[in-house]
């Protein structure tokens, strides 16, 4: 299978990384093909341009510097989103790519005239994410997830309607036990093993 | 009342923009001090830094003069109003990110030292109002969950405190929208402005 692995952690040694890690070397291990693109390391732009918002309803072509990114995406059946959830979310890095690589001509077309937008990524069967919460998780639900939601729904309905969501979340990290972290990094990767 | 206006789009000649300075100039006229942050026009940068990261838990974690700027407008700021288009049912990269750099602990929060509990440092803020573009049908919106604004409206207001009011002002189905309903649209964000207590 092809898997594309997203991670978005501005520091190198955090435990958002370490779970990165985790899910390259399981993936590889279970012999899938495996991308990685590191928002941070590669110092990936969130911002949506002036230009960019012009060519939105324009192709893919008209967006060059966006090619890879958009390859990857259209390449990939399993998507792994690896991140910390802030403000309920992704961080804005993550958040960005969303809002740049998910195009018009990759993720998405608009039939003529109307306004909502036709999913073109069938063959992505499966969305990961391995996500971090600093606060509990009666504290997410009462903010109502907006960060899971936005995959589950948002990014989901331009798939396919047989793709499944896996949601891999740790809570409460800002009073959390090193062995706390150990569980879910296994979590983590029993979880993938089964790919 | 001192009102800070956060605006975010890209594109000089949207509706957006529109929108902004509707929001602003009916402000002013009634009476409020308006400070206004154009996000695109400021060429922000909503990533959070390597070192911002490391600095977050600390007594410190404002490392940036415009992140201090900023600071210091949403200290002082008696309501929020935050102007922007909905893509992927939540905030564009470009808000999300001044969320995380400016509101940061000491600034927006602080964290109890033994519960580790957030309590809220924004206790100043009345009203909260979020005013969004959306592509989409309302019904459609409200089917994928409008994300931005339960992050507004509900995880920005564990720093305000749950006694300050939100207002939300959308206007669907942009892209398919005539002038005339846009300028009606208009007229509601000036009626609402004109109307903050």
């Amino acid at each position: 299978m092809n898997v594309l692995i997203v991670a978005c952690h501005p520091v190198p040694d955090s435990y958002s990384a370490s779970l990165r890690d985790t899910a390259v070397s399981t993936l590889r291990a279970r012999g899938h093909e495996v991308r990685v693109c590191d928002l941070e390391a590669e110092g990936f732009d969130p911002v949506l341009t002036a230009e960019e918002r012009r060519l939105h309803l324009a192709a893919p072509s008209t967006k060059p510097h966006l090619k890879r990114y958009g390859d990857d995406l259209a390449w990939c059946h399993m998507l792994v989103l690896v991140y910390p959830t802030w403000w309920g979310g992704q961080p804005a890095r993550l958040k960005g790519w969303i809002d740049r690589v998910w195009m018009n001509g990759v993720a998405w077309e608009l039939p003529e005239g109307g306004n909502r937008l036709r999913g073109r990524l069938r063959s992505l069967r499966r969305i990961v994410v391995v996500t971090t919460h600093g606060s509990p998780k009666l504290v997410n639900a009462l903010q109502g997830e907006p960060g899971k939601r936005v995959v589950s729904r948002s990014l989901r309905l331009m798939c396919s309607p047989l793709t499944r969501v896996t949601w891999l979340a740790a809570y409460g990290l800002d009073s959390a036990t090193d062995d706390d972290r150990r569980r879910f990094s296994a979590r983590v990767e029993a979880r993938l093993r089964r790919y | 009342m001192r009102v800070l206006v956060v605006y975010s789009h890209p594109d000089d000649t949207s509706f957006n923009r529109a929108v902004a300075r509707a929001a602003v100039t009916s402000l002013t006229q009634a009476g409020h001090e308006v400070d206004l942050i154009d996000l695109y026009a400021e060429a922000y940068q909503p990533a959070m830094t390597t070192a911002e990261r490391r600095a977050y838990e600390t007594d410190s974690p404002v490392l940036d003069d415009v992140v201090a700027a900023h600071a210091r407008l949403v200290r002082r700021a008696e309501a929020l109003v935050f102007v922007y288009p909905t893509w992927w049912s939540t905030l564009p990269a470009m808000l999300k990110g001044w969320m995380e750099r400016t509101l940061v602990m000491g600034v927006a929060f602080e964290l109890d030292e033994r519960t580790r509990r957030v309590r809220p440092l924004l206790t100043g803020v009345r009203t909260i109002v979020g005013i969004s573009t959306y592509g989409s049908p309302r019904r459609y919106v409200s089917v994928v969950n409008d994300n931005g604004r339960r992050t507004l409206t509900r995880a920005l207001r564990g720093c305000t405190g749950w006694r300050t009011r939100t207002r939300w002002l959308g206007m669907y189905e942009l892209d398919t929208s005539t002038p005339a309903e846009r300028e009606a649209f208009l007229d509601r964000v000036r009626l609402t402005m004109k109307g903050l207590p």
